[in-house]
């Protein structure tokens, strides 16, 4: 065989596949177009062909790829739901059967509405100004900047660029034109001769102390004009230039946004640079580091060797005594009562053993005597919730067990003023009136209507509830909120659950939820915390996680802002607390992290050197042994407490400055 | 699988040793059993240790033995709850429904021959029981929604080769125990919590017919029942108010408020008329007006005769429904609480899972007559899945707790409990795989 003809074979059996598969049977769409409007309706034809193009017999049946954007009946009937490019499938039925996709074009509804939102301000020439439209279409929803074709009627007064920036060349008037399909929206620009002759910056928040990292300065730029007469509208872009005490490869040592407000990262010197127009001020200031290490010391541990810990709970007894109560996690069912009023002492008093797999959570009431602990994997799956009582941890009884529409599994639970707030079934969470612990009754429900809604923990304050629900956010709901709450209320109740606000964020690992009023700042913040496992979970090793703690400011319900996140490199967050500004944090495998949150909060508070201290508990006996994996803190009485999914229960205390 | 043909060292070296009739012997035995060897596997989902494990049992030893434990579900710190279990025609898949998510449940599938995860697809609320139709192809999986409300659920039809939603249907108050027919063109599961049998057309996408299972209530024979219009609710209720919960509740509300009553077995193409629709929303409101008494669990059609088998869960009977009349033909008094069933292969005998009795129940279905009561291992009786040859019943059993779940192995011709096999924790969910001979 020649090298031509070896050639041509191996031609033929590279071919070959492709050939067999394209003389397969197919369905073919009789329809001449798949382009639709939103909530236009077709009827699809389609028909089945053979290798040899001759049309078969068997039924074709539609399903939708994007059911939630395109309905198909199987027979065909279509109906347009929103706009986009998606998918049907065409198939026929059977073991061998043949299925086929087709795109269906769903056009996007006309622009009507676009308002730009700064067409009151003043236009000075020589700056530049950053475009901001609200866009709608016909059926009122939000259409993005990028739909629009944004130009100016006279290139020499201003022009727009490619960041839908406008710059200002000269003085005169011109028309901004904004091209939304067919539709044509304009309004007149009015420049201005730009008189601005100097610029101050100043710092308004200044302190007589030195600068620290993770300080946030507020920085305000005054433009005058040669007068001296301040100009009032004068766009400013604020900047910067660091020379970082350490300049081996650092990484961003500082953060500035376009309202002022600096944080550096790292010690050093920056220049902080204000810019408008042709004119500039700045600024040099130095950063020195926050010094707020401190020693920590293990003071005692309660190691429990043969299951996984979940949740604690640590309380004064009613006898004055200190006691702690944990969870297990995937074993028997049982809750274990501590006593821990000599810390470097702890140890097991009693423990409760309920029909479950799972005792999640673990909560006390405030006045000591109750406390209620959760089911999930109970053997008639009915698992709802366990109230103890607990006036004598020794022996603790069960008062009763109550599992009406609680029978998904409660996976968290909070107790206040009286009624047991229940995560029931990641759903919803129900409101138990416990005045009667042995006879408790639901007395209310929250549930969002959003699709596919789920929800994992809850946490109450002044009668105000803060749920954690994955990918809907924090949702903050009235429930009784009283004078000391930090906004007003709504009139809500246990029983007349009333939402108050939300704050949702796009990776959909909202776990938990901590609202705190900053001491030194006065400032209202929810710290969000993230659960992801990217990495998978090994029940009987060591694991790692991810995720964060974002720090949402809101002023006003109805005005949330995050502000600044605390994520541990190669960790992920789980329970945490605050209190006097600090931050006690689980980070499961980064184990416990105690963060100076005091302040204003901006930016990235781990590279801030906010870190206080870190403690990593193992133990060679745990049930995962010398593994890290810690739940949840609790500061109490000058210690803080905290459990660990791998070895149980700990008590550390802070030391001395480390700095 | 482990080579049973082989010969271990030590026999050999016995033989060098001069012990040639022992060792001869001892070939012959060995070789005996080998050839003879059965290992019959079986697949089943540890609901509280999210896990799926496959079970060896060998007949000629009476042992079992855990081969394969797969993890499975996506909640790491959180019990997922691998529920239902089925396998593919040809074997080359596993399918696990899982019961738990953000909140809905999902349906994941396996290969048997590497137990590598090859896809998976959203379907509702507490997705339980399945079974691939081979007429049509597709899976036909319901959602239990154990722990919702008690308002009408759905079936998902899933094309099991690329894992899509192919469309879902509106059926009873907590649907479970679904089972195809010999020919896959009907697929059955009963409504636990409004006492009904539901036949579902598996090429037409819908349910065929509602049979009534308690002694006095209603039934309503012959209505069809598309569900598209229902589904297109749904999507636009969504869209509209975000919430598949709120459609439910809505439909509950129409229905509870809903006085008006006609009986039309009328269908229009693709569509459900209008007096469908009216029924549709009577019989939810029917649902509603009383506990169940029955409270079926599972429902499997005879291999061969037109029957199909229910478990009176709440009842403590097992109901045989005669499906070309559509009625019931016969009530088997058996143990607390039958909970799973299946019809053996061969059609003689009806197994059940006494879940409240701890025991297992063979009937021969030719008498009625119950054969045994076999004890299980530990409480909470749950799957049943028998070997295609007919001889070995396979049952999962929860456990309490801590308590390690189990497959108790009973043979069908001895009636006892030849082997039990300690699996993960709630042992539910069980499909036979193979049988190696």
């Amino acid at each position: 065989m020649n090298a031509k003809v070896l050639s041509i074979f191996c031609l033929f059996l590279v071919i070959a596949p492709f050939y067999v598969h394209g003389q397969e049977s197919q369905i073919r769409l009789l329809n001449p177009s798949l382009e639709l409007r939103v909530n236009e309706r077709i009827q699809l034809e389609a028909e089945v062909l053979n290798a040899e193009g001759e049309v078969l017999p068997d039924t074709v049946v539609f399903f939708s790829r994007a059911r939630r954007s395109l309905v198909v009946s199987r027979e065909g009937e279509l109906q347009a739901i929103k706009p986009g490019v998606h998918t049907i499938s065409a198939m026929t039925l059977g073991m061998d059967r043949i299925r086929q996709d087709f795109e269906v074009m769903v056009l996007f509804p006309p622009i009507t509405r676009v308002d730009w939102e700064q067409a009151s301000h003043t236009f000075y020439t020589g700056t530049t100004l950053d475009l901001a439209f609200e866009v709608r279409d016909s059926l009122d929803a939000v259409r993005s900047i990028d739909d629009l074709i944004i130009s100016s009627s006279n290139q020499s007064v201003f022009s727009v660029n490619e960041f839908n920036q406008l710059s200002l060349h000269a003085a005169g008037i011109a028309q901004l034109n904004v091209l939304a399909g067919t539709e044509q929206f304009s309004w007149p620009v009015e420049v201005v001769e730009n008189k601005a002759a100097s610029m101050s910056l100043a710092v308004t928040n200044s302190s007589s102390e030195a600068i620290k990292t993770g300080d946030v300065l507020h920085f305000t730029a005054s433009v005058m004009e040669l007068n001296g007469k301040p100009l009032a509208n004068m766009p400013v872009q604020y900047s910067f230039v660091a020379y970082p005490d350490d300049q081996l490869g650092q990484g961003s040592s500082a953060q500035i946004a376009q309202d002022g407000r600096f944080v550096a990262n790292h010690p050093g010197k920056y220049s902080i640079i204000a810019r408008s127009g042709a004119i500039q001020a700045t600024m040099n200031i130095t950063v020195e580091p926050r010094k707020v290490r401190r020693s920590l010391e293990v003071v005692g541990k309660g190691i429990v060797p043969d299951v996984k810990t979940s949740d604690l709970w640590v309380w004064e007894g009613v006898d004055g005594r200190d006691y702690a109560i944990t969870g297990t996690w995937g074993a028997r069912g049982e809750a274990f009562l501590w006593d821990v009023t000599d810390p470097s002492n702890i140890h097991t008093i009693d423990t409760v053993q309920v029909d479950a797999r799972t005792v999640n959570d673990v909560k006390v009431s405030e006045d000591g005597s109750i406390a209620v602990i959760t089911r999930e994997g109970a053997s008639n799956r009915k698992n709802g919730i366990i109230i103890l009582d607990v006036t004598n941890p020794s022996e603790t009884t069960i008062l009763s067990e109550y599992t009406d529409g609680l029978t998904g599994g409660v996976h968290n639970t909070f107790i206040y003023e009286n009624h047991v707030y229940a995560v029931n079934n990641g759903r919803k969470y129900d409101i138990i009136n416990i005045e009667d612990p042995r006879n408790p009754y639901t007395v209310g429900v929250f549930e969002l209507d959003t699709p596919g809604h789920s929800i994992h923990d809850v946490w109450i304050e002044d009668g105000i509830a803060y749920s954690s629900n994955w990918g809907d956010g924090v949702v903050v709901v009235d429930v009784g909120s009283t004078n000391s709450a930090d906004m007003p209320g709504a009139g809500g109740s246990p029983n007349n659950p009333t939402p108050l606000g939300s704050y949702s964020y796009p990776s959909g690992w909202n776990h938990a939820a901590f609202p705190f009023t900053s001491k030194s700042t006065g400032k209202f913040y929810v710290a969000a915390g993230d659960e992801a496992f990217p990495y998978g979970l090994d029940t009987q090793g060591p694991n790692r996680a991810a995720g964060w703690i974002h720090f949402i400011e809101f002023d006003g319900w109805d005005n949330p802002d995050e502000v600044a996140r605390y994520q541990v490199p190669e960790a992920g967050s789980h329970n945490y607390w605050i209190e006097n500004d600090v931050m006690y944090a689980a980070f499961y495998n980064g184990g416990l992290r105690v963060v100076d949150v005091s302040g204003d909060l901006m930016g990235d508070l781990y590279e801030q050197g906010r870190e206080i201290a870190l403690f990593l508990p193992s133990d060679p006996n745990a049930a995962i042994p010398n593994s890290t994996f810690t739940w949840g803190p609790q500061p109490y009485k000058g210690l803080i407490f905290l459990s660990d999914w791998n070895s149980g229960i700990w008590a550390v205390k802070l030391g001395e400055a480390q700095n | 699988m482990n080579t049973y043909t082989s010969i271990p060292f030590s026999l050999t070296f016995l033989a060098f040793k001069g012990y040639l009739a022992n060792f001869v012997l001892l070939l012959l035995i060995t070789c005996s059993i080998n050839l003879n060897a059965q290992v019959y596997q079986v697949y089943v989902a540890a609901e509280s240790d999210d896990v799926v494990q496959r079970v060896s049992f060998d007949a000629n030893t009476n042992q079992g033995w855990v081969d394969a434990t797969i993890s499975v579900g996506k909640l790491p710190t959180e019990t997922d709850g691998p529920h239902g279990l089925t396998i593919s025609p040809d074997k080359k898949h596993w399918f696990v429904t899982i019961a738990h998510g953000n909140p809905y449940g999902y349906l994941a599938k396996y290969s048997t021959e590497t137990h590598e995860l090859k896809g998976t697809v959203d379907l509702g609320l507490f997705p339980a029981s399945m079974e691939i139709s081979e007429f049509t192809g597709l899976l036909y999986a319901v959602n239990f929604n154990l722990h919702g409300e008690m308002e009408p659920s759905t079936m998902m039809i899933v094309d099991p080769e690329t894992m899509d939603l192919v469309a879902e249907l509106p059926t009873g108050v907590m649907p479970h125990g679904t089972r195809m027919n010999s020919t896959g063109r009907k697929a059955y599961h009963v409504s636990m919590m409004s006492d009904e049998l539901l036949e579902v057309d598996t090429y037409g996408f819908k349910i065929a017919r509602r049979l009534a299972l308690a002694p006095n209530m209603v039934t309503e024979t012959t209505t069809e029942e598309t569900g598209m219009e229902d589904l297109k609710e749904l999507l636009n209720m969504d869209q509209s108010s975000g919430s598949r919960m709120g459609w439910m509740k809505e439909m509950n509300n129409q229905s509870a408020s809903s006085d008006q009553h006609s009986h039309s077995s009328s269908r229009q193409t693709g569509r459900e008329s209008d007096a469908d629709a009216l029924e549709h929303m009577e019989h939810k409101a029917h649902m509603h007006e009383s506990a169940p008494l029955i409270k079926p669990t599972w429902a499997d059609p005879h291999p061969n005769d037109a029957f199909v088998y229910v478990a009176g869960n709440g009842s403590n009977e097992l109901i045989e429904i005669d499906v070309k009349k559509w009625a019931i033909t016969r009530r088997i008094p058996t143990g607390t609480a039958p909970y799973n069933l299946e019809v053996s292969p061969n059609g003689k005998w009806l197994i059940s899972s006494l879940k409240g009795a701890a025991a297992t129940s063979v009937v021969d279905l030719s008498t009625g007559e119950e054969l045994a009561q076999i004890a299980n291992s530990r409480r909470v009786s749950h799957g049943v899945a028998i070997s295609s040859d007919s001889k070995y019943a396979f049952i999962s059993v929860e456990g309490i707790g801590g308590e390690a779940g189990s497959v108790d192995v009973i043979s069908l011709e001895a009636l006892e409990r030849v082997a039990v096999v300690e699996t993960g924790k709630q042992a539910g969910g069980i499909s036979f795989f193979t049988l190696i001979e």
